[in-house]
């Protein structure tokens, strides 16, 4: 039976499928050759340091960045021939503010949606949706400058929707926002995912990535390291079970040899910091109290993703 | 071009809130520089004046050119720099269906827009003062052709000023640009004093800049135009076209790695 999937208006593909996808800049490889695959209707994540490649591989989602080799496909269309096709299916969450200062809010949505040649009754009323699903109702007739930032990173949001897309990219969506604001975005965009649109989105803290993406890949240096759902990366890659020892220089150079042996694996992240992995917390602790070495404090933590990335790279997330 | 149109009505939004600070450099401006070089200045040119016309006469329809020329200069320098460098307003536009060729035609066509809205406004106001004053400056209907004509000029010298800012790194250079090329045209073209009296190649290389032809342009819409005309306006549509795709390319290129 012939499978093949058409796209057009009667089937919404809202998938990414990437092969050997690079990108270099004059000498410098900045992607050198990744593949992925974004299912429709699932929140996909690139979770990386800065300067691992993953702004520009969404840059080259959504097109503004030209790949210098591979393949990319954005809701079925490749984008070496098809970028403005493509442009009508997404949506795009970039990581400055770049929303019009001498606008108010809702002008600035009703603005780009005429870029996609909505009709302007359409915009009006999607903009009201909008502004509504982004708890920004309130400041409909404020201006730009009145916001704080964290309202302006929901008004890009809900810019980057105005076209109601298929796929909505994001790159770095809470940073530089206080906790609260980055709870409210994590809330809104959970509520995307609800609704069955596909979002890609980049960063670099462990936590968003763990609570908001179904799958992720970790890059690192233009290349993508590893893969899968949060749980199978952390069991592939780590113990379940992190103790953390804190203690002066000479405690943790003490405290090694016994940790070494009863841990599965040990990571060092500064001269008073000792990370140890385990399946059974409760037997290391016994070791490291019969060591007699006085540790200062001793924090207890499931193991999560800046775990994994650290036991792939050797250096933690955020530098 | 649909996205060209659209890049054009975010200006035409964005301006009406602010229409009236522009009101300043373009209107109030040009009308300062009639008064005082117009009737100061021309207090000291002989009867006569230059070619049978009063030096208020003279010099009105020429700055009706220059005020689109700095219309549009400003608008395609500091403007449109601070769009691309500051606000990423284009980083934004192009993750839509308007692409980077789009946004450069759209402010293209804004620009000539604001030249041709204000400079409208001028010739409204020279027509006005001439007619207060018993110094007819517009004796032509021809004039009726010259907002459209302060449309190209104001597109022409959009090109050029897009030109310059696709070239440029770092806002302080656009000094240069008005230094060297802007103010030298503004006093070069035959606005303030005929160039053909001056020395060779004083006159031959006026010809080959723009704003030459644009006040000639206007000067001769505004008083009844000789055949001749045609030429300049050729000569505008000409080096407009030769140009106009080269900013785009390099805009391109920036907002697109």
């Amino acid at each position: 039976m012939n499978t093949e999937r058409t796209t057009g208006p009667l089937t919404r593909d809202s998938t990414l499928v990437a092969r050997g996808l690079k990108k270099s800049y004059s000498g410098f490889e900045a992607v050198k050759g990744v593949d992925f695959r974004v299912s429709g209707g699932e929140c996909f994540g690139f979770l990386g340091p800065n300067g691992a490649g993953k702004t520009t591989t969404m840059k080259m989602i959504y097109g503004a960045v030209i790949p210098t080799g591979g393949e990319l496909a954005v809701t079925g269309l490749d984008v070496y021939h098809h970028e403005r096709e493509i442009k009508r299916r997404i949506g795009v969450v970039p990581q400055e503010n770049n929303l019009d200062d001498e606008l108010k809010v809702e002008e600035n949505l009703l603005i780009y949606g005429r870029y996609y040649d909505l009709p302007s009754k359409l915009v009006l009323r999607r903009a009201e949706e909008l502004l509504d699903f982004m708890q920004l109702s309130e400041k409909a007739e404020a201006t730009v400058e009145q916001l704080s930032g964290g309202m302006k990173r929901r008004l890009l949001i809900a810019r980057a929707l105005i076209n109601d897309p298929e796929i909505v990219v994001l790159d770095e969506p809470t940073t530089g926002l206080d906790p609260q604001a980055r709870h409210l975005v994590w809330d809104r965009l959970r509520a995307l995912t609800a609704e069955g649109k596909t979002l890609v989105l980049t960063t670099h803290y462990m936590e968003e990535a763990a609570r908001l993406c179904d799958r992720l890949v970790i890059m690192e240096g233009g290349r993508i390291i590893a893969g899968g759902t949060p749980k199978e990366l952390i069991e592939e890659h780590v113990s379940p079970q992190v103790l953390e020892f804190r203690a002066g220089h000479d405690a943790i150079e003490a405290l090694l040899p016994a940790v070494e042996s009863a841990a599965e694996a040990v990571e060092r992240t500064g001269d008073e910091v000792l990370l140890a992995y385990t399946q059974d917390a409760d037997a290391l602790l016994d070791e490291v109290r019969k060591s007699g070495v006085d540790v200062k404090n001793t924090v207890y933590r499931q193991a999560g993703l800046e775990d994994v990335f650290l036991r792939l790279t050797g250096r933690s997330l955020i530098e | 071009m649909r996205g060209a149109f659209r890049v054009w009505q975010r200006n035409v939004t964005i301006f009406r809130k602010f229409w009236i600070s522009g009101l300043f450099p373009n209107f109030i401006e040009p009308l300062i520089y009639l008064a005082a070089l117009g009737l100061g200045l021309g207090a000291f040119i002989q009867q006569g004046g230059i070619s049978g016309q009063s030096y208020v006469q003279y010099i009105g329809p020429g700055l009706l050119a220059s005020n689109a020329m700095f219309a549009a200069s400003f608008e395609s320098t500091f403007n449109t720099f601070v769009k691309l460098r500051f606000d990423k307003i284009y980083d934004g536009i192009i993750t839509t269906p308007v692409n980077a060729e789009d946004v450069i035609a759209g402010e293209y066509l804004w620009a000539g827009t604001r030249a041709a809205l204000y400079g409208t406004g001028f010739l409204g106001m020279l027509i006005a003062l001439g007619t207060a004053f018993g110094q007819p400056l517009v004796t032509s209907w021809w004039a009726l052709l010259i907002p459209p004509m302060l449309l190209a000029i104001g597109i022409m010298f959009s090109v050029l000023g897009t030109l310059f800012t696709s070239l440029i790194e770092h806002i302080d250079l656009f000094a240069y640009y008005f230094t060297l090329v802007v103010t030298p045209l503004f006093l070069f073209s035959g606005i303030f004093f005929p160039v053909e009296n001056f020395p060779a190649p004083v006159p031959q290389v006026a010809w080959f800049t723009p704003l030459y032809h644009a006040v000639n342009v206007c000067r001769e819409l505004a008083t009844g135009p000789s055949v001749g005309v045609l030429v300049d306006v050729a000569w505008i549509f000409v080096f407009t076209a030769a140009l106009a795709l080269i900013p785009v390319q390099i805009m391109r290129r920036r907002l697109i790695g």
